[in-house]
């Protein structure tokens, strides 16, 4: 059996280096064999099928209880007056919903808004831009280059927690070496988390340190799968590496640049854990973003029901953002490569 | 001697230049990213004095790594990492078993619906945990599981995303392959088990892998779930640790709570290390499709 499963496994490995010419052979095989098998043995297909959906029956089962039917007891939430201390609730229609529009301002609920928006879009252009930067920088296929990109990449699988926790350490205003550093060149202390101005670029920093080695790795691994051709021809034309880089790299890296803002646009919408552990939303609400606020509401106020109501306000805005650069990607980024 | 210096041409030099100063940048910007995790080992490694000097030292006068014993024996660090390793490992099991069965039956299945089914898992990436926390949370409160390891567990049961990743490799398995296991007299099960997933061997790992790390680093949940010393996990045990010596003594212990984090992310760089191949190549696939 052993010796079986390496010999299919070598021949899979010749099968995959074919590429695509490989898999247009496979698949019509594929179904040349379903044609040619359908008719003989109809009965145990279709046990084999009834099988294969009993297969998908417990994930798609967790899927949405987890997912979809939480999405619709929000909508169901939002309709109750339910604050979690009490076991009984009753519908109340769109109390909720008018309470969200009408004290929106004074409820920080704006301002969380602002806050998560503000700290979204200075992360996407920091980590996108700076992973860009060293991407170029550390394209070249040498042993201690690949070790400084593994360096490179390290924060990303450490703990936000951790991370949090070493930055809280070194931002410390009296004995951080941040401050310290700063000194030494010249500089004041900088009130890294107690102004509440300052408070969001700190945070927006140390996510950015986590996030930075990831979007590198994506960006070379697109460069990688760039044709040597488009360099070569341009060598040829005799372009400089700056248009080079400019109608070359950039317009072929624009499906990742793509791919990266909307996958990182929504994960950095979601940021709690590092507001949580290092400013805990201050100061003065400052750094207050939708999650924390969320969860505040959640399990602070026990207000269930208008937790609801930012809960999906939060959700639509993600789709309707995401649709946007969906959209946009599909009219502006198909560059035939 | 002359004749030599001139072969060199002036652009070539300019090439060797740029290359000193591609090799000078990349060097400086990965010193610049290790130093907030050297500065962690350095401050583990430090005197509580020496904490504490306004011109702290780039390195410890003494290494002082009975830190790392006084940190492990402040909390119940074995106790926080045998919990984080008990609920990553379920998730991990349940996640790849159902993953596995379901990525199967969505690439070779015939049925009725499943263009529909598999679109709602594919929806359900769409919907992130930090919206749907709040019905969750009162469904296992219901179930009576806040503060035990089944709530702890539930949340990360499925993975739409391995279910997709393993899906796409799946349907790109030549289906002679299954038939041929078929023949040999395996049964559905075994076919999967010695053949589909010996030939889909990397990206079965590569999913798990980032599950496991995942696992290992989440906070949210966490957070939320656990209320007690028997169920804390260690992302949010570090917190608690540091808050607690923050409390008791201001920030002379950050030693102490340094080696606590350093501790803490071993696991993680063990895993990785062991696998980098596998872990950026399961982190930079997903870009690809």
């Amino acid at each position: 059996m052993k010796g079986e499963t390496a010999a299919m496994n070598t021949l899979r490995v010749r099968v995959v280096s074919d590429g695509s010419a490989a898999a247009a052979v496979s698949d019509s095989q594929r179904q040349e064999a379903q044609k040619s098998r359908k008719p003989r043995r109809r009965t145990k297909y279709k046990r084999e099928n009834f099988f294969e959906f009993l297969c998908v029956v417990p994930a798609v089962f967790l899927i949405v209880l987890l997912n979809h039917y939480p999405l619709m007891e929000l909508v169901r939430y939002s309709l109750t007056d339910w604050n979690m201390l009490k076991k009984t609730y009753k519908y109340v229609g769109l109390e909720n919903w008018k309470w969200f529009f009408t004290t929106m301002d004074t409820n920080h609920i704006l301002n969380s808004f602002k806050v998560t928006v503000i700290y979204t879009v200075a992360h996407l252009a920091v980590i996108i831009l700076v992973g860009l930067m060293c991407a170029l920088l550390l394209n070249r296929m040498t042993k201690s280059f690949a070790f400084m990109r593994s360096v490179i990449f390290m924060p990303h699988y450490i703990a936000m927690s951790s991370v949090a926790i070493i930055f809280i350490w070194l931002t410390n205003e009296n004995y951080g070496v941040f401050n310290y550093i700063l000194k030494l060149l010249g500089f004041g202390p900088v009130p890294w988390l107690s102004s509440s101005s300052m408070a969001i670029w700190t945070l927006v920093m140390v996510a950015s340190w986590r996030g930075i080695g990831y979007n590198m790795l994506i960006y070379l691994s697109a460069m990688q799968g760039i044709s040597r051709d488009y360099y070569e021809a341009a060598e040829l034309d005799g372009a400089s590496k700056v248009s080079v880089f400019r109608y070359i790299t950039l317009p072929l890296l624009a499906p990742t640049t793509a791919f990266l803002l909307v996958t990182q646009f929504i994960s950095s919408m979601k940021v709690y854990n590092i507001v949580d552990i290092m400013t805990s939303g201050g100061p003065s609400h400052s750094t207050e973003v939708l999650v924390y606020m969320l969860y505040q509401m959640t399990f602070e106020d026990y207000r269930i029901d208008r937790a609801s109501v930012v809960a999906i306000v939060f959700f639509l805005f993600l789709m309707v953002v995401t649709a946007l650069t969906m959209k946009w990607q599909d009219r502006k980024v198909n560059y035939d490569a | 001697m002359e004749a030599k210096k001139r072969l060199v041409s002036p652009d070539a030099r300019r090439a060797r230049i740029m290359r000193w100063l591609q090799t000078l940048g990349a060097v400086l910007v990965t010193l610049i990213m290790v130093f907030p995790l050297y500065w962690m080992l350095v401050t583990s490694l430090k005197t509580e004095a020496e904490v504490l000097t306004l011109t702290p030292t780039f390195w410890p006068e003494s290494l002082q790594w009975s830190n790392y014993v006084f940190a492990w024996n402040s909390v119940d660090f074995l106790r926080f990492m045998f919990n984080t390793l008990y609920v990553t490992f379920w998730n991990l099991l349940i996640q790849t078993v159902v993953g596995v069965l379901a990525a199967y039956g969505f690439a070779r299945g015939r049925f009725p619906c499943k263009n529909l089914l598999f679109l709602l898992v594919l929806s359900a990436m769409m919907i992130p945990s930090q919206v749907t926390f709040i019905p969750i949370y009162v469904m296992i409160a219901n179930l009576g599981w806040v503060d035990t390891f089944a709530g702890l567990i539930l949340p990360g049961t499925v993975s739409a995303y391995m279910i997709f990743m393993l899906r796409n490799n799946f349907m790109s398995v030549d289906q002679s392959y299954l038939d041929a296991g078929r023949v040999d007299g395996l049964g559905i099960l075994g076919t999967i088990w010695y053949v589909l997933i010996p030939m889909c061997r990397a990206s079965v790992i590569t999913t798990s892998l980032v599950s496991f790390i995942n696992g290992w680093n989440n906070y949210f949940w966490p957070k939320i779930l656990s209320k007690s010393d028997e169920t804390r996990l260690i992302s949010v045990a570090l917190v608690k640790m540091k808050n607690m010596w923050e409390g008791l003594a201001g920030s002379g212990f950050y030693n102490t709570v340094m080696a606590g984090v350093a501790i803490s992310i071993i696991p993680v760089v063990l895993v990785f290390a062991f696998n980098q191949k596998y872990m950026l190549k399961g982190y930079s696939k997903n870009a690809m499709k």
